[in-house]
C-alpha cells in the first residue's frame, strides 16, 4: 500500500495505490477516503485484495492541490484523464461514489474506450425532474452549532449510524479530520453548488456513449440521491444493471463494505 | 481637526413576526416562510424606515448606511441601490453608504459600476461604495458556490474601479467576467472614484486585498473593545506591509446603540426591539441555536488556511450574540450599548480611545422597535452624545495621527 502524489500538468494529485490485480480507478465521495477518512476504510481494503486500487483525491481534497480555476465536473474529468495518462493506464475499471460517481460517469462518456467496466455507487450527476438531490451543504451547517444529525441522515441510513458518527461526529472533531471534510465540501461546492445543483443536465443524453458493462449500486435508504436517479442511469447506459443494497443509506461503501466490495468484485471479474 | 464620523445604519427589519417565531423556525434567513410577510401591515414600512434615515441627516449624522440581504427577516433590502436612489431625492448633505453591493450575486459587475455611478451623480457625489462577497445565506439564496465567490469578487471590484476611472471603451480580459466593451455612462461625480469600503470579519486575506488597493476596511464582526483594537492593529500592519499609512478613517466598525433619558428608561424602551432582533433577526446568522447559514462547512468560502485558523480559535458550542441570556450579558458584551446620554457617551469614548477607529456605523432601530423610540434615541444621541465625541475625537486623532491633516479625503 502506498500513499503517493503524482504531478499532473504542474499540479499535485494525492492518491492511494494498493493491492494487486486489474487496475481499478476509484473516485471518492463524502463518507469516504479523502472525503472524511485520511486512510483506507474496510471497503478499500477489501477491494485491494482483488485489484490494483488507485484512489486519487479530488482537486483540493486531502493532499491534492487546490485549483482556483475549477468550475465544473468536466474540469475534474480532464484532470483525471491526465492522471491516468501519467500513470500509463491504457484501460482500467472505473468506479466512484456520490460526487465521485458523477465524475466517473462523466469520464466514462468522455473516454468510453478506456473504461473496461464501470461501477457507480449512489452517484449524483443526473437531473431528474421532481426528484432533487438533497442539499448536503445545508445540512452540513450544524443544528444548534454542534449537531450533525441531518447531515448523517442524508449521508447514511440514519442519524445514529455508527460509521456516520465516526466520520461525521457532533461538535468539533480533531482538526485534521475537520480539514479533510472542509476540503471535500469546498471541492463539492466548486463543482456542484452553483446551478445546476450536483448535476449536469446534459449528462443523461450522453450516457449512451459508454457501451461497456455498468453496475449501479444504490442504498435502500439513500436520503440524498433518490433511487430514480439510479433508474435513470441504468436506463441511460446500454448495458447497465441497478442493484439495491439493503440496509444501506447513501454511503453504501462506508456502511456495507463487505457486500459492496463483493458485489463489485463479482461484477468486475465476471 | 477631523472628528470621528458617525453614521446611522438601518437594517430595515421585518417587524411583524409571530410571537412564537423562535420556537417554530430554525432560521430567520433563506427558509423563513414568506407566508409570514403581511403586505397590509407592511404598507408603510419602507416609508417609515426611509424617513428615519432622512431624519438622521436633519440631526447632523455624517451619513446613512444601507446593505444588501436576501430572503430574510433581518434586512429588507435585496437591492440597497433602490433605497439609495430614494435617499438622493430626500437628502442633500449626508453620505450614502451602501455596504455593500454583493458583487458575486450579480451576473455582471458592470451593472454595479453603472448603478453606483448613477447614485453618485444623483447625489452630487455623496456615495461611499461598499462591496461584499455575501455571507452564507446569499450562497444558498442565489445558489452561488461560496468557494468560487471570492475569486470572482476581487476581479469584479477591479473591473468596477477600472470602469469608473479608465477611459472607455476598453476590453476586460478577466477569466470570470470577460468583456469586450467597457465604457460606462454615466461616470462618477467623485474623482477619481467614490471611496470604496470593504467589509470583512477579520480574515487576513480580505484585509490584504483591501490594503493592496488602498480601500478602507469595515469590521463587520460584532467584536468590540479590545478585539476592535486588535483588528485595527492587524489592519494597520497589513497597510504598512503594503507601503501605506494607517489612520482612523481607514477603518469602520458596526455597533448598536439605544439612548434614552436614563439607563433604566433605555433598558425599558429598548428591550422589546432588542430581544426581537436577537432572537428572530439573528437566528440563522449570529445565533448558535437553530441553524446558522452565515459561516460553516456547508459554505466553504474561507480559504483552507483561514478555516484551519478559525477551527483552532473557536468553540462551536459557544453562545453567540443572539443567544444572550440576560440584559447584563448584553451590556457586558459591548456590541449593544444602551443607556442615558452620559452612559453611552462614556462607553463610546472608551471605544474611540481604545480602538483608534474613525468611522462608527450605528444601528439605532432594532427588530420591531417602535419608530418613536428609534427616533428619540437618534435625537438624544445627536444632541447629547455626538457633539462631545466629535470634539474629543478630533483632538485625540490630531494628537495621535498628525499626518491626518495632510491626507486629502480622510474624514470628511
Amino acid at each position: 500500500m502506498s500513499a503517493q502524489t503524482v504531478d499532473v500538468q504542474g499540479r499535485k494529485i494525492a492518491l492511494l495505490r494498493t493491492g494487486k490485480g486489474a487496475p481499478l480507478l476509484y473516485l471518492h465521495g463524502f463518507a469516504d477516503i479523502h472525503g472524511a477518512s485520511a486512510g483506507p476504510m474496510p471497503f478499500h481494503d477489501r477491494l485491494a485484495t482483488s485489484f490494483d486500487l488507485i484512489a486519487p483525491a479530488h482537486p483540493g481534497c486531502a493532499d491534492s492541490d487546490e485549483r482556483d480555476d475549477l468550475d465544473s465536473v468536466q474540469d475534474v474529468v480532464e484532470e483525471y484523464i491526465d492522471l491516468v495518462d501519467a500513470l500509463g493506464l491504457e484501460s482500467f475499471h472505473l468506479a466512484g461514489s456520490c460526487v465521485g460517481g458523477w465524475v466517473a460517469a462523466a469520464m466514462a462518456v468522455r473516454q468510453p474506450e478506456r473504461v473496461k467496466k464501470l461501477v457507480l455507487i449512489g452517484p449524483t450527476g443526473l437531473f431528474v425532474s421532481g426528484k432533487p438531490i438533497g442539499d448536503i451543504f445545508w445540512v452540513a451547517q450544524p443544528e444548534d452549532g454542534i449537531y450533525y444529525n441531518d447531515l448523517r441522515r442524508m449521508l447514511f441510513a440514519g442519524a445514529d449510524s455508527g460509521v456516520g458518527k465516526t466520520l461525521f461526529p457532533d461538535g468539533r472533531g480533531e482538526i485534521p479530520q475537520e480539514m479533510l471534510r472542509y476540503r471535500m465540501f469546498r471541492f463539492a461546492s466548486q463543482v456542484g453548488f452553483t446551478p445546476p445543483y450536483l448535476y449536469d443536465r446534459k449528462l443523461r443524453d450522453q450516457l449512451h456513449r459508454y457501451t461497456g458493462p455498468a453496475l449501479i449500486l444504490w442504498g435502500e435508504h439513500d436520503h440524498m440521491v433518490p433511487q430514480d436517479h439510479g433508474k435513470a442511469y441504468a436506463e441511460g447506459f446500454p448495458h447497465a444493471q441497478l442493484r439495491v443494497v439493503p440496509g444501506a443509506g447513501h454511503s453504501v461503501a462506508a456502511e456495507k463494505p463487505d457486500e459492496t466490495a463483493k458485489l463489485m468484485a463479482e461484477f468486475l471479474r465476471g | 481637526m477631523q472628528p470621528a464620523q458617525f453614521f446611522c445604519w438601518h437594517f430595515m427589519a421585518y417587524p411583524y413576526l409571530p410571537k412564537d417565531f423562535d420556537e417554530k423556525y430554525e432560521s430567520g434567513w433563506v427558509t423563513v416562510p414568506n407566508k409570514l410577510w403581511d403586505s397590509e401591515k407592511s404598507d408603510d414600512l419602507y416609508q417609515e424606515y426611509i424617513d428615519q434615515l432622512v431624519y438622521s441627516e436633519e440631526l447632523g449624522f455624517d451619513g446613512m448606511v444601507l446593505n444588501e440581504h436576501h430572503q430574510n427577516v433581518y434586512g429588507l433590502m435585496p437591492s440597497p441601490n433602490i433605497i439609495a436612489a430614494a435617499l438622493t431625492q430626500r437628502t442633500s448633505r449626508s453620505k450614502i453608504v451602501v455596504l455593500g453591493n454583493l458583487l458575486p450575486l450579480h451576473l455582471n459587475p458592470l451593472r454595479i459600476a453603472e448603478e453606483y455611478a448613477m447614485i453618485d451623480m444623483m447625489s452630487h457625489g455623496r456615495v461611499i461604495a461598499g462591496f461584499a462577497v455575501g455571507g452564507g445565506p446569499e450562497a444558498f439564496n442565489y445558489n452561488l458556490s461560496s468557494a468560487k465567490s471570492r475569486r470572482r469578487f476581487w476581479e469584479g471590484i477591479d473591473l468596477v474601479v477600472r470602469a469608473w476611472t479608465d477611459d472607455g471603451p476598453f476590453e476586460h480580459e478577466g477569466p470570470n467576467y470577460p468583456l469586450r466593451y467597457v465604457n460606462i455612462w454615466p461616470k462618477t461625480k467623485q474623482k477619481p472614484h467614490p471611496p470604496v469600503w470593504i467589509p470583512g470579519s477579520l480574515s487576513i486575506e480580505t484585509m490584504e486585498e483591501t490594503a493592496k488597493r488602498g480601500f478602507d476596511y469595515f469590521l463587520s464582526s460584532r467584536v468590540h473593545g479590545a478585539a476592535t483594537r486588535a483588528a485595527a492593529n492587524r489592519f494597520a500592519d497589513v497597510i504598512k506591509a503594503h507601503g501605506g499609512t494607517y489612520h482612523p478613517f481607514r477603518m469602520g466598525v458596526l455597533l448598536s446603540v439605544y439612548v434614552s433619558e436614563t439607563d433604566e428608561s433605555a433598558r425599558a424602551e429598548a428591550s422589546e426591539g432588542v430581544w426581537y432582533f436577537l432572537r428572530n433577526c439573528l437566528k440563522g446568522h449570529l445565533r448558535r441555536i437553530g441553524r446558522t447559514q452565515t459561516f460553516g462547512p456547508g459554505i466553504p468560502s474561507q480559504s483552507v488556511r483561514s478555516w484551519e485558523q478559525y477551527l483552532r480559535n473557536s468553540n462551536p458550542g459557544e453562545d453567540r450574540l443572539g443567544d444572550a441570556h440576560s440584559w447584563e450579558e448584553l451590556d457586558a458584551g459591548g456590541s449593544i450599548i444602551a443607556g442615558s446620554p452620559a452612559t453611552v457617551r462614556k462607553r463610546l469614548w472608551e471605544l474611540i480611545e481604545l480602538a483608534g477607529v474613525g468611522n462608527f456605523l450605528i444601528q439605532f432601530h432594532f427588530g420591531n422597535m417602535k419608530a418613536e423610540y428609534a427616533r428619540k434615541s437618534m435625537r438624544l444621541f445627536a444632541e447629547q452624545v455626538l457633539p462631545e465625541l466629535r470634539k474629543d475625537s478630533a483632538a485625540l486623532f490630531a494628537r495621535g495621527y498628525p499626518q491626518l491633516a495632510e491626507i486629502a479625503g480622510a474624514g470628511r
